[in-house]
């Protein structure tokens, strides 16, 4: 296998990256306002009170525009897995492609063929079938979800599938094992409930906006009060997985959780602090100061008190002979694709497990064969090879710390705004109105940073411990990678752009503009005791 | 007609049950997932129909 062009490589994963990143700014949203606008059509349903309704239809506008620029850029990131990244999707296409394919035929289509129900339904469809038009919507959006984070966790634990030296990929084994693996599991749900907590606070924020300058305050009012439990109660659940998450990491991917926690020598239980706030330095591999709680990291991560967590100079280090074993794998391989002896087979089956480190080492080898690695300079191949197992600690040690305080403080801001909401009191507390108004951004960014810190943790690896991420894109030339970096960069630009200004246009007209009977006021029944009329 | 509607709630009890042991044994998040979601729609809508109470109460006690 070629080794292709450093900057190629470089170009292709800050390509993916960007539109990674910005596909990102929209799914949460998607995630979690679907199942708002299912809370607040079942309250319709179960009331009668039009102002549910109302509310429904409003933020499910805003829930369309998010909805359309969502999809437009989700698209595109599919498309780069053959176009950027043709030898990851050559070695793991098999297992990669399967959930991908789901998606796209279950969860996606489902959503968006219900997305037109629930929008021009209303008139059409009875009050239950629409409603179940909406959970639908819900479903799918989440669906569609759960199979790209299915994907996603096969390439972090590579679980149901075997490399198989005839076809030079990894087959699949079994579609059980890829659906149920733990870490699929936890990184899903995670995520879907973060998207739970990024709708509630931007329907909260909204909300407050409009408390704050006296409109539609019954709307307002109702919706603040809804997101806020909503929040609150999904805030919680994002902390216990994100524990979860941990945990995964702790067992599946020791030098992720080791570079997390800047932790570059194994820890020292039970006095090992968390560090709050650090200057990780890869160069030097040491931490340049530290303030730290102690006592928390062990428990935090193990769940225990006196097991130790190993560091990154000692994973460096352990990871020596498992590259000698993947160097003897990988030359025992192209040996066997020559040949096809027997012999060769069984040395790469001896060492299989290992033959991800034989890839890594490649770098390094003269010619980019480590075939023809000399036995007197086997040694300096691996010690040059060690540190390239480690992820950058600097990003995913501050990605991961700025989701963390991020997630601490939507916890505070929803207990307080769901407590003053619940005793009323909203309308004293401008500075918490404020405060939600313009925390809107915040969630979006957490997940951003979440996301960062699984995908650079993950690295040197597209397929953890099996394939590294040098060895996985495409032999684009450079020039071909920065056009089209650019015509992403212009075209995303265009498209966030129109999304802010439809999205403060219709904030800003507010429900009244929106074919409401109602803003500030409500109709009569609302206030009786018997249901709302039969046309409603 | 109400058999028939108990018999059908039944066979729905037996179903969501079967799921929840299959589901909470191979994949206890997911099964997580699900509740947890149905809990959070009910309490945010729970809150909305508290709201309604608190300013039903309210309107009575000024009348």
């Amino acid at each position: 296998m070629d080794l292709i062009n450093p900057t190629v490589v470089d170009l292709s994963r800050f390509q993916f990256a960007l539109t990674a990143l910005y596909h990102f700014m929209f799914v949460p949203l998607t995630l979690g306002l679907t199942f708002m606008l299912a809370a607040m059509e079942t309250v319709y349903v179960v009331t009668g009170r039009k102002v549910y309704k109302d509310m429904a239809q409003f933020w499910g506008k805003l829930f369309g525009i998010n909805f359309a620029i969502g999809v437009a850029t989700g698209i595109t990131m599919e498309f780069e897995f053959g176009t950027n990244w043709s030898m990851y999707s050559r070695f793991f296409g098999d297992m990669f492609g399967t959930p991908l394919a789901i998606e796209g035929l279950m969860a996606f289509f489902m959503e968006s063929t219900f997305v037109g129900l629930m929008f021009f339904g209303w008139d059409r469809l009875s009050k239950p079938a629409h409603l179940a038009i909406t959970y639908l919507v819900a479903l799918g959006s989440n669906l569609s979800a759960l199979w790209i984070l299915v994907a996603n966790a096969s390439m972090n634990v590579p679980e149901g599938a075997h490399f198989d030296p005839d076809t030079m990929r990894m087959q699949f084994d079994s579609f059980v094992s890829v659906v149920f693996n733990p870490d699929a599991q936890s990184k899903f749900v995670h995520t879907s409930v973060a998207g739970y907590v990024s709708a509630a606070l931007f329907v909260m924020g909204i909300s407050a906006f409009y408390i704050l300058r006296g409109q539609h305050k019954e709307f307002a009012a109702r919706s603040f009060r809804m997101a806020a439990l909503f929040g609150i109660i999904s805030t919680v659940a994002v902390i216990t997985l994100g524990d979860v998450l941990g945990r995964m990491d702790y067992e599946k991917q020791p030098t992720k959780i080791a570079a997390i926690e800047g932790l570059w020598h194994t820890s020292k239980p039970p006095y090992e602090p968390w560090i709050l706030a650090a200057l990780p330095d890869d160069a030097k591999q040491e931490n340049h100061f530290e303030i730290g709680v102690p006592f928390v990291l062990t428990p935090l991560i193990t769940h225990e008190f006196n097991t130790p967590i190993t560091g990154l100079h000692e994973l460096q280090d352990a990871a020596g002979p498992r590259i000698r074993s993947g160097i003897e794998a990988v030359s025992a391989l192209r040996r066997y694709g020559e040949t096809h002896q027997q012999s060769d087979l069984d040395i790469f089956h001896a060492h299989e497990g290992d033959m991800g480190f034989g890839f890594l080492a490649t770098r390094h080898a003269p010619n980019q064969d480590v075939t023809a690695i000399p036995a007197t300079a086997l040694d300096q191949v691996v010690e040059e090879t060690k540190p390239d197992i480690l992820p950058n600690v600097f990003v995913t040690f501050w990605a991961f710390r700025l989701m963390v305080f991020l997630a601490l403080y939507f916890f505070a801001l929803f207990a307080i705004s769901a407590y003053l909401s619940l005793k009323n009191k909203l309308e004293r507390n401008k500075l918490l109105l404020r405060l939600c108004m313009w925390s809107i951004p915040l969630p979006i960014l957490a997940t951003e940073f979440g996301w960062i810190t699984a995908e650079a943790g993950r690295q040197p690896w597209t397929v953890f411990n099996k394939l590294p991420t040098f060895m996985s894109a495409s032999t684009h030339s450079t020039s071909y990678m920065l056009f089209s970096l650019a015509g992403f960069t212009v075209l995303y630009s265009i498209f966030i752009a129109a999304e802010l200004y439809l999205m403060f246009k219709f904030a800003r007209l507010g429900p009244e503009e929106h074919g409401s009977a109602h803003g500030n006021a409500e109709p009569a029944y609302l206030h009786a005791t018997q249901p709302a009329p039969a046309a409603e | 007609m109400l058999l028939l509607r108990l018999a059908g709630l039944a066979l729905t009890l037996v179903v969501a049950l079967l799921f929840a042991v299959f589901v909470g044994d191979q994949g206890p998040w997911y099964f997580a997932w699900v509740i947890g979601t149905v809990m959070i729609i009910l309490v945010s809508g729970a809150g909305a129909v508290l709201f309604d109470a608190q300013m039903d109460s309210s309107q009575d006690r000024e009348v």
